[in-house]
């Protein structure tokens, strides 16, 4: 027994299904005020509902496209652009103001912007989670260039590689590890972008949905809608960890 | 093999080098020695095409691709495996991925590594990525091999090991040298001629020493020689006097560096 104990995982969940409890006795003794703080089963009762009458799909789908379109695009017009204004003075002169602008600024303040000139459709969350993450990106790619080890370049010449050797065997796997190392902050920054946007204006999505949560007061819903974007989230985490593993095999185990 | 005549350099506005001559003849073992900072690895540098004279020659009758260069830190590609780092240049000149992993398995064998291969650069520890360093410039069978203090890094142990093994393997290839060291008796050691440089800026040749200890040689034994105690004795007097003796005030700071006594 006392052994089961020892590991930090049950020691959390115990903890966990403690507040729990704690909180379901509050809310139904009165404690709380239950239009506010809903009791847990309430809230899993919302989440049920969700999921047994099939409405939760649609908004699911339009937010998980909307996220991973943007960030599909971040990604790759981060990439490109960041690798451009590293090699190339003059990119990295007329970008720099402006992506020092955007990264200054909270980025999610465009979302208004956005729904002006795209619309209330998906184009907007799309532009927005594009947004977030092509800056983070093009910053990551940009530091990553300038950064790559000077003497592993002058191994890779030395040994007789030219540019095309250079870029294959020592900037693309430095760049990767850095866009990869950064992978779990630009799918949350996807994910921002998506629900805020939906948040702001929109017909679908788990951002639409948590408004209209929010209209009629319904805090049950409000808490199931976050519980379930944890929940996806956590999910893409996970599998960027994977993914992250496998690829950067060669640094080890360093977090 | 090499010719280094009146090498002139500067980084920015500042000079490094000025009138640098020295020669590498034929399977002829060279080292350069002189106070840190004096630009010895910039010799090296400028040799092999890193750094731009800014006057002087440097005359080699031989490709540039057949010099190899063993650089002073043991900086290999993370992201490879040992014989992927060491196959890298095979690859370069055209041999097949396949053969150039076998071959790179044989080299890593030859210095010690056999089995080793697929390992990370991390997975190794620092003798073993010299080692792999060695093998990945090996490979190429350099007619003129170019060391920046390649061992300066290294415990004493591992460090006269590898040496030992690198200059049996240098004296069966009769392979040309140019080794740049702060350590005296590694240079006395290596070397048929040592090239003592002085203090920079503006450092040149300061003093040339043949070393008339006979091949082949054991790097610990050549050190009991008779002749090698006086010649230690003469180019430690003539450091003094060249570099040294202007500046008394800074004498500690510079000696620091150097070895002393055997």
């Amino acid at each position: 027994m006392g052994r089961i104990l020892d590991r930090p995982l049950t020691r959390q969940l115990i903890a966990f299904a403690i507040l729990v409890a704690f909180w379901e006795y509050a809310a139904r003794a009165g404690w709380v005020n239950p239009l506010y703080v809903p009791a847990p089963s309430k809230i899993g009762a919302a989440l049920v509902t969700l999921f047994a009458s099939g409405s939760i799909w649609p908004h699911l789908g339009a937010t998980f496209a909307a996220a991973l379109g943007g960030l599909a695009l971040g990604l790759a017009v981060g990439v490109i652009l960041g690798a451009a204004a590293a090699m190339l003075p003059i990119i990295a002169e007329l970008l720099q103001p402006l992506m020092i602008l955007l990264n200054a600024v909270p980025r999610v303040v465009l979302a208004p912007l956005f729904v002006i000139w795209l619309g209330i459709g998906i184009a907007a969350k799309v532009a927005l989670s594009f947004i977030l993450v092509a800056v983070l990106v093009f910053f990551t790619v940009f530091t990553g260039i300038r950064q790559v080890d000077r003497r592993l370049v002058e191994r890779v010449v030395t040994l007789g590689g030219g540019r095309a050797t250079l870029l294959r065997e020592v900037y693309m796997p430095s760049v990767m590890a850095w866009v990869l190392g950064n992978l779990k902050v630009a799918v949350g920054f996807a994910f921002t972008g998506a629900v805020v946007g939906e948040f702001v204006a929109a017909t679908k999505g788990l951002g639409y949905l948590l408004s209209f949560a929010q209209s009629t007061y319904n805090a049950a819903l409000m808490l199931a809608l976050v519980l379930l974007i944890m929940v996806f989230v956590l999910l893409i985490f996970a599998l960027s960890e994977q993914l992250e593993r496998r690829l950067l095999r060669w640094r080890g185990d360093q977090t | 093999m090499l010719r280094v005549s009146e090498l002139a350099l500067s980084y920015g506005a500042n000079p490094v080098l000025e009138g640098v001559s020295l020669e590498v003849e034929e399977g002829e073992c060279v080292s350069l020695v002189g106070p840190s900072g004096s630009g010895k690895s910039t010799v090296l540098r400028a040799v092999i095409g890193l750094q731009a004279p800014a006057a002087g020659k440097v005359a080699l009758n031989i490709d540039r691709s057949e010099i190899g260069f063993l650089f002073q830190d043991d900086a290999l590609l993370p992201w490879r495996g040992a014989a992927e780092n060491v196959a890298l240049g095979l690859r370069l000149r055209g041999m097949p991925r396949a053969s150039a992993l076998a071959r790179a398995e044989e080299w890593l064998a030859r210095v010690g590594l056999e089995g080793l291969g697929e390992r990370f650069p991390r997975e190794l520890s620092g003798g073993q990525r010299k080692r792999v360093a060695l093998a990945q410039v090996l490979a190429l069978e350099p007619k003129l091999l170019l060391m920046d203090e390649p061992f300066s890094a290294l415990d004493a142990i591992t460090r006269a090991r590898l040496s030992q093994d690198l200059l049996r393997f240098i004296e069966a290839r009769r392979m040309s040298v140019l080794l740049v060291t702060h350590d005296l008796e590694e240079a006395l050691a290596f070397s048929d001629v040592v090239y003592l440089l002085s203090r920079g800026p503006k450092a040149r040749i300061a003093g040339q020493y043949p070393v008339p200890i006979p091949r082949p040689r054991d790097v610990i034994k050549a050190r009991t020689h008779p002749q090698f105690g006086p010649l230690l004795e003469r180019i430690w007097q003539n450091l003094q006097h060249e570099v040294v003796g202007k500046t008394e005030a800074k004498e500690e700071a510079l000696w620091g560096e150097f070895s002393t006594g055997l």
